[in-house]
């Protein structure tokens, strides 16, 4: 076992996989905010404080990916990664079925950015710690 | 999935948005284009439609202009009897656009676009945190 095969590292590295995940969902909602019939989606958020306390990682890196040997294959399923997308309940719909709210939409943005900044942010602490357990200064 | 995907997402909505423009300035510069001809029909509005896509490369849904359809309203008429296009009783056919309208939908189209380039510039600053843990 590798010193990155910590709990921790590994709960927080599908934890920014999860933010890169939403991130790209979002984008897609803000782009179609004017599509017809489009339904604003967002991601599943997985149970991370399990991640932690539970050993063994069984987050999202343990999915077995289709290999793409043709450049008309489909880039696997949705939720390839692990992660689950799901439609969000929009307390607004559009009469042409549009169900994203941009302003909503930019606010889940700039969560998930702040979101993020922490899981990176407590990975550098983290590896700091590492290093200077093994002896050098961070 | 890749955290570029949400770049060309927003890159595909900037694209449709900006076509969403041109169609709005073709109505707007268009808004007294009346016919040559007695009776002739004038400039027809047209409505730009959107549909989602989804980029094969990426797995990522996008955004596309799909086609530019034309409004069906009925054309309004004023009473100009010089005027070419006149017809027996006198009246003109001109254009069913309001400039009211084209305006709002072009602010529409400006905050899509606004919110599409935010959504870049987000994108980019996640992956900037996330190189700053080599730097760390």
């Amino acid at each position: 076992m590798s010193l990155l095969d910590l709990p921790i590292f590994g709960a927080l590295k599908s934890r920014m996989q999860f933010h890169n995940a939403r991130q790209v969902v979002l984008a897609e909602n803000v782009a179609n905010a004017e599509t017809p019939g489009y339904l604003a989606r967002d991601v599943q958020r997985p149970d991370f404080a399990r991640m932690v306390q539970g050993g063994p990682m069984r987050g999202p890196q343990q999915v077995t990916m289709p290999v793409r040997t043709d450049s008309m294959h489909l880039a696997g399923l949705p939720s390839a990664n692990g992660l689950r997308q799901e439609e969000v309940r929009s307390f607004e719909i559009t009469p042409e079925g549009n169900s994203v709210i941009l302003e909503e939409e930019m606010m889940k943005m700039a969560q998930n950015q702040m979101d993020h900044q922490m899981a990176t942010s407590i990975y550098s602490r983290g590896m700091a710690l590492l290093r200077t357990a093994v002896g050098r200064s961070a | 999935m890749d955290i570029f995907a949400s770049i060309k997402a927003a890159a595909s909505g900037l694209r449709a948005q900006s076509g969403r423009m041109r169609v709005i300035a073709e109505n707007i510069a268009n808004a007294n284009s009346t016919g040559q001809t007695p009776g002739a029909d004038p400039y027809r509005r047209q409505i730009p439609v959107f549909k989602t896509e989804l980029d094969r490369a990426t797995g990522v849904t996008t955004v596309n202009m799909d086609r530019v359809a034309v409004d069906r309203s009925d054309f309004s008429t004023r009473f100009q009897p010089g005027h070419p296009a006149a017809d027996d009783n006198g009246m003109v056919k001109v254009p069913n656009v309001t400039t009211l309208v084209e305006s709002m939908d072009m602010r529409e189209a400006q905050r899509s676009y606004e919110a599409n380039l935010n959504v870049i510039s987000a994108t980019r600053r996640m992956v900037l945190r996330t190189l700053d843990i080599l730097r760390a």
